[in-house]
């Protein structure tokens, strides 16, 4: 089996690094790099707790392979506080009660971090159809709306 | 405990304490922890038959296998494991009784090579017939799933029944049904349905266990039975409960799946072939909905009788529980169901039969609820039925029957000041019960509904907490506790009560984690929304014993009576001479006697425990005892909705749910809690549903098992608080996490009801079952 | 490669997917003769992938085990996205749906494409996901499908003797089954510049609001035609009713010989319904999906009919 050599940068810091064809981002960042904020909760897709930023898009990080990071910015939940500061979101988050067990919040996070970047006042509908893809069963998402509307108040 | 007045952090809406860490993901979860190169992976060996005995298993082809270090089956586990019956093998032995049960379990290098030699295990069946219905299942000629049920080890309150596939049969006999039925004006009888569901943590199951060289086992697990999984594996294997240590970090949603032993022991009997090395066991999300606990389903049959002025006279309802293979807990949510079968109502005459039976499906667990949700849909939809009936409005009907303080429940015991009247008002209010609205365009139809509900913390009589408090030489506080934050938010409420208790601030807290058999204090577990409650009452005890330490050591110091003594803020003050003392240094050092004649006082530490004393038996022929549960907390949900009649999908306008909690300790998490039971309560209600085909799953991934997503939600949640104080509650709290979704999918069907006049008795309340039944009435009517 | 095909069908064992991928080598394409080549080489073996999104998670299940996974997307070309006022669209095969659906000609021309794109799964997916890959994947279900009918998309294939087009109506045979032969594969979608006038919309039912597989998927467009009897001239397209996504045929000529009447639009639903040849699946029976054809294609042509009433 064959094995690559990556170059991407990684929350802001440029790294390498060899993987195998088959290793997926997902398994990369946690198992080959330690960096276990981003979960696997269902390898299809589909609940989007992997959820990751890569070239500032969320990506099912479960579906990439790690070998298509080569030249790529990958941004994790690990990456979105700067310098022990932590983002609007976050912080919102805390106020707002916007998790609960916690294991959807990273993914949640990204993907409302990616609508923020690409649409800065997002109405209701268009909050709860980024997060679609994000499953909770904690939560009954009420919050993690609220928590990215007053993010998106504050940055905006 | 006492109810006091607050005037510190209960009853404010603390954030939580877990958020920073979780919104960093610098939050531990079980997969999370780093083990390093020794680490060995399990892969299990599943039955693809419902039932089947094992004729031969040949595990030699995977042991050759290259990366392979060795291969468990049953042969490694002699003794039986169960929570409150001993039923199950943690790899089978003879028989097969679900698809999914555990033959073998290899161990290897890598989870891809475990996985691959899982593939090479041989496995002879005999295959014999499945029973895949409750009511077959207590046919005299149905297959007996466990030959062997009357040599089970079994508590004294549950009763199987031998030579049957029946683990338990509840009984309730009050008043005389047969002959009230004459009293009535007005009878409804139905048939109610729900089918298996799934509890859908996003974090999947997950055990690492290692085994020492002595033969002592550590578990890391998310988990909300650590001391439970401690006794019962320990038990099971042979060993005392202190040579197992079970460690949980957070747990990335519970919601009963992880309660009791479901998957742990197959790691801990796979590693103790492999000594020295931690073996990981990670669930796939299609293993999650194949092989772990279940709702289980049920059949229930009731006949309701009420007279024309509104009075409800008699009831009679017989569940058939669908246990599945093994009953983890299933065994008593057949009791505890019973023993609530009326709902919140008062009814003198009632008969209830609840029986427990196996059959070769998943196994039942406990779920949010623990039954509850499962009998109210029944209960709540032929209440409004048999309010149809005789003519009157439903909100009112439920009014002039539920329980209120001192009404005799079906158990005969009396009840405890109960504000669910006053949740009824309030959710009726909050949706503007009575008043027509009109829906948002022609082709779609609006329409109200309510259910009300109750549910006690089922659970052994003796089920105990403890907690101790331990000051830090800055003054902060570690509060150790055995309970688990399952996204609860137990340990935020824990910080509160304990700064409360001492008088310290909020930030001042810590509550340590992960919750460790090791070190943490007992705690029976985390289950029955029991811990705001049990716990609560363990660790305020704690804190008032260090705080009564502290205040002694400062009233010898400055030679005062302790009584004008209090800590505020962090300070000693005194009334007095309104002299102040930091905490600071002085919780651990102690202080210093005068002229240097030595110290006095010392490091501080506070323990405390609860448990219920008063919880007593039930007669097991009528039901009948003085007080068969600690406490109810009940609740109303009324919903507004809209059907579309071109494709009969259910749109939810406004959800109003009204519960009360005695006392909310953090009002803001209370009204999470009913915020997303509603969700989940409605995603149960609209969607969900395991769909069985021969005892096999057919959805068993999120391609084909939907949940609730962000866009599926209500548009408008509105959470009401009621507060009237449990007796033996701190500040008068008792439990909301499991009740906020219990009403939910009845309040639904009885929407959709008035809304069209259709009415679904089985769940779930699906788009295409709603339009279908509005097709045939359409064509019945033309 | 050891997890061989006689032991993953193992009876004696549940079969469920597996926690990872299995074991396979990725080969990143840089021109059309090297993928050509490694087909030729490798057969079956071989796989190519874009998106990934329906690849990964058949390979997981078990459905299929390539050694070789070719990616497409690298080669130049692949994820391109152009317009011209004269010819239309051409998307890159590779394009992800994403970026289709931001597209600023995409959104100003082809408003139809967006909304069906718009059903699919949710965003983080679509990131990845390519309306390439939703055709060639020849799911009965592809949300992308019925608009490429209805729009009279053409595939453009490459094979061993260069490229060649397929017509949108004749590219899908059969569940999972495209016109593509062994050793081809898509290279772009061309979507001409729809009639002056038109208006067009997706309606999709899932078992929940967000993300679900279609139980029903029916596009409809219209558009102004003097020559036609009407009036006008409609074209509906369904998905997850019958093995294919399928055109409406007799719908389509009814509607343009006759005025547009309320029964009329009645009559052409009726008629899509008689077209659908659904099956009972986990998502909905086929009574239902038979309603849901009529009663969406009709909910479809009020909105289209409203519309180009309106730009009148």
């Amino acid at each position: 089996m064959t094995v690559h050599e990556i170059t991407f940068t990684l929350n802001g810091m440029a790294q390498s690094g060899m993987v195998q064809s088959h290793t997926t981002l997902l398994t990369f960042l946690r198992e080959g790099l330690g960096l276990t904020g981003t979960k696997n909760g269902c390898a299809t897709g589909e609940c989007g707790a992997c959820v990751v930023l890569m070239n500032g898009e969320p990506v099912n990080s479960c579906l990439v392979l790690a070998v298509e990071i080569d030249g790529a910015e990958i941004v994790t939940v690990e990456g979105l506080a700067q310098d022990g500061q932590l983002e609007p979101l976050q912080q919102a988050f805390i106020d707002h009660t916007g998790t609960q067990c916690g294991y959807c919040t990273p993914g949640v996070l990204i993907s409302a971090r990616a609508l923020l970047n690409r649409n800065p006042s997002p109405s209701e509908d268009e909050i709860k159809d980024a997060l679609r893809g994000n499953l909770c069963r904690c939560t009954g998402y009420k919050r993690i709306i609220e928590a990215v509307k007053m993010a998106a108040e504050k940055e905006g | 405990m006492t109810t006091k007045e607050s005037s510190g952090p209960v009853g404010t809406n603390v954030k939580r304490i877990d958020a920073q860490e979780k919104v960093t993901g610098e939050a531990l979860f079980a997969d999370d922890l780093q083990f390093g190169p020794g680490l060995l992976f399990g892969r299990i060996v599943r039955s693809p038959h419902p039932h089947a005995l094992i004729k031969r298993i040949d595990t030699s082809k995977a042991e050759a296998y290259p990366g392979v270090k060795a291969v468990v089956t049953g042969d490694d586990t002699p003794k039986q494991i169960g929570l409150y019956l001993k039923d199950r093998h943690i790899f089978c032995r003879d028989r097969v009784r679900y698809v999914g049960d555990p033959v073998a379990g290899v161990i290897a290098i890598s989870e891809e090579i475990a996985e691959e030699a899982t593939r090479l295990v041989e496995v002879e069946y005999e295959v014999l017939e499945a029973v895949l219905d409750p009511r077959r299942g207590m046919e005299a000629d149905a297959p007996l799933i466990h030959p062997d049920l009357a040599d089970y080890v079994v508590p004294d309150f549950i009763f199987p029944k031998a030579g049957t596939n029946i683990p338990n049969h509840f009984k309730i006999r009050k008043g005389d049904v047969e002959s009230a039925w004459a009293q009535c004006d007005a009878i409804v009888e139905h048939e109610f349905k729900v089918p298996h569901v799934q509890h859908v943590p996003i974090e999947t199951h997950i055990a690492i266990a290692k085994v020492d060289q002595r033969g002592q086992i550590t578990l890391w697990t998310s988990s909300q039975s650590p001391f439970a999984q401690r006794n019962l594996i320990a038990e099971s294997l042979g060993l005392s409960q202190s040579q197992v240590r079970v460690i949980s970090p957070y747990v990335g949603g519970g919601f009963g799946c992880k309660a009791g032993v479901t998957m742990e022991a197959l790691a801990v009997v796979m590693a103790q072939k492999v000594p020295g090395h931690p073996v990981k066991l990670r669930l796939t999300r299609e293993e999650e909905f194949f092989t772990t606990f279940v709702r289980q389903g049920l059949i229930a049959k009731t006949k309701i009788g009420a007279t024309n002025d509104g009075k409800i006279v008699a009831m009679r309802t017989e569940y058939y529980w669908d246990a599945g293979a093994y009953t983890e807990y299933g065994v008593n949510i057949t009791r505890a169901t019973g023993y609530s079968s009326t709902g919140p109502y008062e009814i003198p005459n009632v008969q209830a039969d609840s029986y427990c039976v196996y059959t070769n499906h998943p196994v039942g667990g406990a779920f949010r609820g623990f039954g509850m949700p499962e009998i109210h849909w029944g209960i709540e939809q032929i209440i409004d039925l048999l309010a149809e009936e005789i003519g009157m409005d439903k909100a009112e009907f439920r009014l002039k029957n539920c329980i209120r303080e001192g009404s005799v429940i079906a158990t005969g015991s009396k009840m405890h000041p109960v504000g669910l009247a006053e949740c009824i008002e309030k959710a009726a209010a909050a949706i503007d019960w009575g008043k027509d609205d009109p829906p948002s365009a022609l082709h779609k139809k609006r329409g109200k509904g309510m259910a009300i509900m109750w549910k006690a913390p089922a659970m052994p009589p003796n089920a105990g907490s403890s907690a101790w408090v331990r000051f830090n030489e800055d003054a902060t506080v570690t509060v150790g506790i055995g309970g688990q934050e399952i996204g609860q938010g137990t340990f935020t409420v824990m910080a509160q009560m304990a700064a409360e208790t001492l008088g310290v601030p909020m930030e001042w807290i810590r509550v340590q984690g992960p919750i460790d058999t090791r070190y943490s204090p007992y705690e029976w577990q985390t289950v029955a929304s029991r811990l705001t409650w049990s716990m609560g009452n363990a660790v305020v005890a704690a804190a008032a014993d260090a705080r009564r330490q502290v205040l002694e050591l400062v009233a010898e110091h400055w030679d005062e009576d302790i009584e004008n003594l209090d800590i505020r803020n962090g300070e000693v003050i005194s009334y007095q001479s309104e002299e102040t003392l930091p905490l600071k240094n002085m919780v651990v050092y102690g202080l210093p006697k005068p002229e240097d004649q030595g110290w006095r006082g010392g490091p501080i530490i506070g323990h405390g425990n609860f448990m219920p004393s008063y919880v007593t038996g039930l007669d097991p022929e009528t039901g009948q005892g003085p007080r068969s549960v600690v406490h109810y907390t009940t609740g109303c949900q009324a919903v507004d909705l809209e059907v579309d009649t071109i494709t009969g999908q259910i749109t939810i306008l406004r959800l109003a749910a009204a519960f009360d909690v005695g006392k909310a300790i953090n009002p803001d998490q209370v009204r999470a809690q009913m915020e997303g039971g509603a969700v989940q309560g409605a995603s149960v209600a609209l969607f969900e549903g395991l769909r069985l085909e021969g005892g096999k799953l057919m959805n068993h991934s999120f391609v084909d098992y939907r949940i609730a997503t962000a866009v599926d939600m209500p548009f408008e949640i509105i959470p009401i608080i009621v507060e009237v104080p449990q007796d033996d509650g701190p500040w008068g709290a008792r439990g909301i996490g499991e009740h906020s979704m219990v009403p939910t999918a009845p309040a639904i069907a009885n929407a959709v009801a008035n809304a069209t006049g259709v009415r679904i008795l089985d769940l779930p309340i699906t788009a295409e079952k709603v339009y279908l039944l509005l097709e045939n009435r359409l064509q019945a009517g033309s | 490669m050891s997890a061989s095909t006689d032991i993953a069908k193992n009876p004696a064992v549940l079969a469920m997917p597996s926690p990872g991928l299995p074991k396979f080598d990725y080969v990143r394409a840089r021109a059309p003769g090297e993928v050509s080549a490694l087909l030729a080489e490798h057969g079956d073996r071989a796989r190519l992938f874009m998106g990934g999104t329906d690849l990964f998670v058949q390979m997981r299940d078990g459905v299929i085990a390539p050694k070789i996974v070719i990616d497409l997307k690298t080669m130049p070309g692949m994820t391109d996205i152009a317009f011209d006022a004269r010819s239309g669209l051409r998307i890159g095969a590779a394009a992800s749906m994403n970026a289709i659906a931001a597209h600023p000609a995409v959104k100003d021309h082809y408003p139809l494409l967006v909304e069906a794109i718009e059903t699919v799964a949710a965003y983080p997916l679509r990131t990845r996901a390519t309306m390439g890959g939703n055709l060639c994947n020849g799911s009965p279900a592809a949300d992308t499908a019925p608009a490429a009918l209805v729009l009279e998309a053409q595939c453009v294939v490459m094979g061993s003797e260069g490229e060649w087009t397929i017509p949108a109506n004749e590219f899908f045979l059969h569940v999972r089954k495209t016109a593509m032969r062994p050793g081809e594969f898509l290279t772009r979608i061309d979507i001409p510049i729809p009639p002056e006038g038109w208006a067009g919309r997706y309606v999709k039912l899932g078992r929940n609001a967000g993300g679900d597989l279609a139980i029903v998927g029916a596009a409809v467009m219209g558009y102004p035609d003097k020559s036609a009897g009407s009036g006008y001239r409609f074209r509906i397209a369904l998905a997850s009713v019958a093995p294919t996504p399928i055109r409406v045929p007799a719908a389509e000529v009814l509607l343009a010989a006759q005025p547009i009447s309320e029964g009329l639009l009645d009559e052409a639903a009726q008629l899509a319904e008689a077209a659908a040849k659904p099956i009972d699946d986990l998502r909905g029976t086929a009574r239902y999906r038979k309603a849901m054809v009529r009663n969406l294609t009709r909910r479809a042509l009020d909105d289209v009919w409203q519309q180009l009433q309106k730009e009148r």
